[in-house]
């Protein structure tokens, strides 16, 4: 065993050599991008998929050794890596900056990467499921003309969502944070022939816009409060978190203000109030004296700065208000739909705020929000599942009702939980998708569920995965979804939040009610596909079973939402007992926001470990939605099948299969609205107004007196004298009436 | 010392004048000689340039690879011409799109075709003149020359409104020209004495600075300070905001900023490829350039006054242009206006009066240049196919020209600033200087909206022409780029990336000019603490008569005012 253990904490290439070649994790994807793109079409099918899954696997090779590195212990310390701001090193972790991006005025933006526990847990699934997903893919996308254009976009998406988690700044996350987007745009519109997909790949990148906007507003706001921050702040403010003003200063300006590592230390200077940590000049409360946020208290703006954050996390993770684009995007080659609109992309927004997390437990109101609108996403898109026929739609909705859940958990403070179910929902999820289109491969392309049912004896292994996949996802004893979700679901329930005391029983009782959904329409779109018998309506008379690309990555994916469920276990020796691996694991980057929840106390996070009633009871309350389901699909619909359903629920299905007509809202309130401005703008100020009455009236008015003038010009030598005469005259008798006044 | 060191920039900018005397001596009949001899002068133009620019040292002084020759001395007026490194960067994107817009007109261009060329060749030396000069009068005299090659290649090679277009372009900016005449010459009046009059740029900016600085302090002062003051600072006081007035309004015609911007669409659509192109790339940037050099350094402290006025116009620019782009059917129309937003980024980062506003917007100026050069190359490419503009008149053209789509869409997400490509820097730096610049914030969020709207309407264009099923059988047998036409469109797909990912080496050289610029704008403010040694111009002085004739011998001594 102590072997074994010190065989983990040895990493085969010395941690600070290896930080110095983490650009290459992106670079390979991005060349690989880059040679299927421009040669693709030279190199042939197969040469096409072998660049594309190498580069990947080569990612993850290095993504392995870089997430080694970061575990790597030398003579009982472990590996840490130097921090700009100040004289305390980051323990495991390791990063590299690669020099200047680029600099103006006071800013500074460099290329540093970074890789901790959080991101190398990241890394790990990109690349991984990456991988497994490109391998599909080889197989899906066999009869496909344009292979190499997805390869190609295929690589970029793996390359951005790197750069995304490697980032040490928020500039460069935000890179990868649009370059995903781009990605997804075109990868959604991936058969532009068809108008409604590429439309679905336009849709979805303006609503991210709608985000990234938001996102770059939050930006601008840390950068001026940074900035005011290193202005206002005293000695007594950097010791809270051991540390020198001058090193704080001199990191600014070596990493500039939106590195991760300057808002973690800004965090830490920061205490709550001056009764807390006495002598300090800046606190959450105080006012910002200069620049143009003055006037502002530094926790206002704070949590300002961390709600446009959530608009821009709501953007990407598919939450309210703009969660519209996901199920849309389900126009994207299946795979596609598995790769990033369930295992990565999708979970940047929770990846953002795990980031931030030292920020987030300063601001109550910031989280309370997250975990409110995480909450009512879950429920709506659960609730939209319920009455969806599409396969791919189904679990596009269920997608965001599981990002929902991790945003409840983000919310609440229980980060470890929320990123262990990410980790499991990207292996189940991506499973369901696969299989999904593993269905879909083997049926013609029918995504109707009505259309489908009685493939458990046609599709042996999709069927075996996707059932542990469904099983997973439900949370049912011993998956790991289970484990995941009620580690979000404990830790919300005894989670404080200082003046939000009401948020962790609603959050927590209105999640049971999404567990129970989940289990039932889950257990719906099971039991129509698998069981019972072929539909009468499919399109082909019996399915086939997919070719071993496909088949393999489904097993793994399964067995990796088996055994997922052991980082939920209490394992490790903790402060307080034994925690959960997860915890322990991630335990050093969520140190500092633990630190700075107990000193401030704004926010009370749980520690405790679930005991076996609780684990009873949610297992009691997913069976019992997967119960439901079963009891009406299989023995309550077929027995009424011929008869009419009644007119009320009629109603309320369509109401549920229109998806609520959110989409409709949108497109009355804000699309059309734009639209007809636009068009009256154009129509009546630009073309009339400013145009025709003002710049052509200008040069008609000027012809006009120049014409009326002609006439005066006649060329007549008596009328000219004549005119000079009066004029003198005139001019006389005014000068005559002056001089005698 | 050597010949270069002297006459680098006079070189870069006869050049292209050399090559059009020599294109009219040839006969007008050998179309392909004409081409690619024009095509040579713009690739000779091109090695020097880069020259110039490589040759510019952030860390030197101010203006560099000065000339100074005598010239109309009786009036003040010397050939003085120099670079800052804002101008030298806008010179490098004037010689690189060169060689290209002779590319893209190779079959686009196919009457007169001799006539067409000197025009061109003559229009770049006279933007070049204009971006290098450092006296004033030679500046506007090479300004209002722009204006002829320019009426020309839209009223002889435009489309079928060309004339209108052409007299449109010329009035609407000859007004605001002819109102800036008055103010320079006011200028040239009130900032010497008689006898020691001059128009150089280093003479009337320090004379100029001198009483900005008694104004500023005054203004600091009790109320009814400023009423003592006397000579030029009291002039200052009283018509400072007229001439910025007059200084403004021409360079914003130029931009063109809201509302003053109707004739950029009419010009834009009705201008050969050739046209489109030199005008989005390098002419709007006159006016940017010019309240960079002139308006805003001249008269700081109307401009401080004028800057929520002018923060305004460029906000609404910014949103009101991405608002017309959703409205029109007429692709080139479009491009046009979002050409309006762009540049409204450009003035918003400028009148920010920050480091980072500021150099966001010198660096978006030249991203603008290559971002909408490019959209107008490749439209231009599309057009001489079809002949539409319209956007229903295409519709699913991707499955026929994938490689023109490829492009276009690499292009377009440059111009909507996607992170990675060129345009993300400026338009970053641009919004983060704007909010810490103490303008409102909700006119920086205002602005930031851009954002949203540039994605939606460049998108929604994208979608119309390249996506879905194909709309028109004319379109069945267009042909995708050809050799030529990928390799004009090649060098912009490469500055796409290494502008967005290496944008220091252009920042570098941008910033010495950007601080004092700042400096400069800063003199306005009530009470401002800038150091003369900041703001001061120190520029080349003239050469004595001998000197002049023999430009690498010692000069003389012998102050300037006892030979005048």
């Amino acid at each position: 065993m102590d072997a074994l253990k010190q065989f983990f904490m040895t990493a085969p290439v010395d941690p600070a050599v290896f930080a110095q070649s983490l650009w290459l994790i992106i670079a390979l994807p991005l060349l690989g991008a880059f040679v299927c793109g421009v040669f693709g079409k030279m190199l042939g099918r197969a040469n096409v998929y072998l660049v594309a899954c190498a580069a990947v696997a080569g990612s993850f090779i290095l993504s392995v050794l870089a997430f080694w590195a970061v575990s790597h212990v030398e003579g009982g310390s472990p590996v840490a890596m130097e921090s700009a701001f100040s004289a305390g090193r980051i323990r495991y972790a390791i990063g590299y900056d690669y020099g200047t991006w680029f600099s103006a005025g006071d800013f500074r933006v460099n290329f540093g990467l970074m890789v901790d526990h959080l991101s190398g847990t990241l890394l790990l699934v990109i690349t991984g499921v990456g991988f497994l997903i490109h391998l599909y893919s080889t197989s899906y996308m066999e009869h496909d003309e344009g292979y190499w254009r997805y390869f190609a976009y295929l690589n970029l998406f793996v390359a951005a969502m790197l750069t995304l988690v490697l980032g040490d700044n928020l500039v460069l996350l935000f890179v990868g944070w649009e370059g995903v987007g781009m990605a997804s745009y075109l990868l959604i519109g991936f058969w532009y022939t068809d108008n409604a997909k590429a439309w679905a790949g336009r849709k979805a990148f303006v609503t991210n816009r709608v985000g990234d906007f938001a996102f770059l507003i939050a930006s601008f706001l840390l950068v001026m409060m940074v900035a005011a921050f290193a202005g206002q702040a005293n000695q007594a403010n950097f010791s809270q978190g051991g540390n020198q003003g001058e090193r704080y200063r001199a990191g600014l300006v070596e990493k500039g203000p939106l590195s991760f590592q300057a808002l973690e230390n800004l965090a830490t200077a920061l205490p709550v109030s001056t009764d807390k940590a006495p002598g300090v000049a800046v606190t959450l409360e105080s006012t910002i004296e200069k620049g143009p946020l003055a006037g502002f208290t530094f926790g206002g703006v704070l949590t300002v700065a961390l709600l446009l954050f959530l608009l821009g996390a709501a953007g990407k993770s598919a939450q309210i208000p703009l969660y519209i684009w996901l199920p849309d995007a389900m126009a994207g080659p299946t795979p596609v739909s598995a790769l990033i609109h369930a295992a990565t992309m999708v979970t940047a927004g929770v990846y953002l705020f795990s980031r931030m997390s030292y920020l987030l437990v300063l601001s109550p109101t910031a989280m309370v929000t997250i975990a409110v609108i995480g909450t009512a996403t879950s429920l709506l898109a659960a609730l939209i599942a319920f009455a969806q026929d599409d396969i791919k739609k189904v679990l596009a909705y269920s997608t965001v009702s599981q990002l929902g859940i991790m945003f409840m958990g983000v919310g609440m403070g229980v980060f470890w939980a929320a990123v262990l179910h990410l980790v499991t929902h990207a292996f189940f999820k991506a499973c369901l998708f696969l299989g999904a289109g593993s269905v879909m491969h083997g049926n013609a392309d029918e995504t109707d569920i009505k259309k489908l049912g009685g493939l458990r004896t046609e599709m042996r292994w999709t069927w075996a995965t996707f059932l542990v996949a469904t099983l997973a996802i439900t949370g049912i004893v011993p998956l790991s979804g289970f484990f995941s979700k009620d580690a979000i679901y404990h830790g919300i329930h005894h989670s404080h939040l200082a003046g939000y005391e009401w948020a962790a029983g609603a959050v927590y009782y209105v999640g049971l009610v999404i567990a129970a959904s989940t289990a039932f329409y889950m257990s719906r779109l099971y039991l129509l596909t698998f069981e019972g018998k072929r539909s009468p309506e499919a399109k082909i008379a019996h399915a086939h079973e997919s070719a071993w690309p496909m088949t393999m990555p489904l097993v793994v994916l399964a067995v990796l939402s088996v055994v997922a469920l052991v980082y939920a276990l209490p394992l490790m020796p903790g402060r307080n007992g034994m925690q959960p691996v997860m915890e322990n694991f991630l335990g050093p980057v969520f140190s500092n926001a633990e630190r700075i929840a107990a000193r401030g106390g704004l926010v009370e996070l749980d520690r405790s470990v679930p005991k076996l009633g609780d684990y009873i009871f949610a297992w009691l309350v997913a069976v019992s939605g997967g119960v439901v389901a079963a009891f009406l699909y299989l023995k309550f619909f077929p027995s009424k099948a011929g008869q009419p359903a009644p007119a009320w629920a009629r109603g309320v299905r369509r109401f549920a299969q229109n998806k609520f007509y959110v989409d409709e809202v949108y497109e009355f309130l804000i699309i059309r609205p734009v639209k007809t401005v636009s068009i009256v703008l154009f129509k009546l100020l630009d073309t009339l107004i400013i145009d025709t009455v003002l710049v052509r009236g200008t040069a008609w008015v000027t012809a006009r007196v120049g014409s009326a003038l002609r006439y005066v010009q006649t060329g007549d030598a008596q009328a000219y004298a004549a005119v000079m005469a009066l004029a003198l005259l005139g001019g006389a008798v005014y000068a005559l009436i002056q001089v005698l006044q | 010392m050597s010949f270069f060191d002297n006459h680098l920039l006079n070189i870069v900018i006869y050049l292209p004048l050399v090559f059009a005397a020599l294109l009219w001596m040839l006969p007008s009949g050998e179309r392909g000689q004409i081409r690619t001899v024009t095509f040579i002068g713009m690739l000779v133009d091109v090695v020097f340039g880069l020259w110039a620019y490589l040759k510019f040292d952030p860390a030197g002084s101010e203006f560099q690879l000065e000339y100074r020759a005598r010239w109309l001395q009786e009036l003040g007026v010397s050939y003085h011409i120099g670079a800052d490194g804002l101008a030298i960067s806008l010179v490098a994107l004037t010689v690189f799109l060169g060689p290209l817009v002779v590319m893209a007109s190779q079959t686009y261009i196919t009457e007169r075709v001799k006539e067409f060329h000197i025009a061109l060749l003559v229009l770049q030396t006279v933007m070049l003149g204009a971006l290098l000069s450092l006296d004033v009068l030679l500046f506007y005299i090479f300004w209002e020359a722009m204006l002829i090659p320019m009426y020309l290649l839209v009223g002889v090679w435009g489309s079928e409104d060309r004339q209108m277009a052409a007299v449109k372009f010329f009035l609407y900016t000859l007004v605001g020209s002819l109102l800036m005449l008055v103010a320079l010459v006011t200028l040239y009046f009130i900032t010497g004495e008689p006898g020691s009059r001059s128009f150089d740029y280093a003479d009337i900016y320090n004379s100029l600075m001198v009483a900005n600085r008694e104004l500023s302090a005054c203004m600091a002062g009790p109320a009814g300070a400023c009423d003592n003051l006397t000579g030029l600072a009291r002039t200052l006081m009283t018509w400072g905001p007229w001439m910025f007035g007059a200084f403004a309004l021409a360079f914003a015609i130029k931009v063109p900023m809201w509302p003053v911007h109707t004739w950029l669409p009419d010009a834009h659509v009705q201008a050969p490829v050739a046209g489109s192109m030199i005008l989005a790339g390098v002419m709007l940037k006159m006016g940017t350039y010019g309240f960079w050099r002139y308006a805003i350094p001249f008269f700081p402290v109307a401009a401080r006054e004028a800057r929520p006025f002018l923060a305004a116009l460029a906000v609404i620019g910014i949103v009101y242009g991405a608002l017309m782009c959703l409205a029109q059917r007429d692709i080139k129309k479009l491009i046009a206006y979002s050409s309006v937003s762009h540049l409204g980024y450009v003035m918003l980062g400028l009148v920010a009066f920050t480091g980072e506003g500021a150099t966001g917007s010198a660096y978006q100026m030249l991203n603008h240049g290559v971002s909408t050069g490019a959209l107008f190359l490749l439209f231009g490419f599309l057009y001489e196919r079809r002949h539409t503009r319209l956007m229903s008149d295409y519709g699913g053209i991707a499955r026929v020209v994938p490689l023109f789509t490829a492009t276009f869409v690499i292009v377009t997400f440059s111009s909507i600033a996607v992170p990675g490509t060129n345009g993300f820097v400026g338009e970053f730096l641009i919004l983060l200087g704007t909010f810490k610049s103490g303008l409102s914030l909700w006119l920086a969020a205002l602005a930031t909206t851009g954002v949203v709207l540039g994605a939606a309407y460049m998108l929604w264009m994208v979608q119309k022409v390249f996506y879905g099923g194909l709309t028109h059988r004319e379109n069945q047998g267009l042909k995708d780029l050809s050799v030529r036409e990928f390799a004009t469109a090649l060098p912009f797909l490469v500055l796409v990336p290494v502008m967005g990912l290496m944008p220091q080496p252009f920042l570098d050289r941008i910033e010495p000019s950007t601080e004092r610029f700042i400096a400069r704008a800063t003199l306005g403010a009530p009470g401002a603490d800038v150091p003369e040694s900041a703001v001061r111009v120190t520029a080349m002085a003239l050469p004595s008569a001998d000197v002049a004739a023999a430009p690498n011998a010692e000069p003389s001594s012998g102050s300037l005012a006892a030979r005048r």
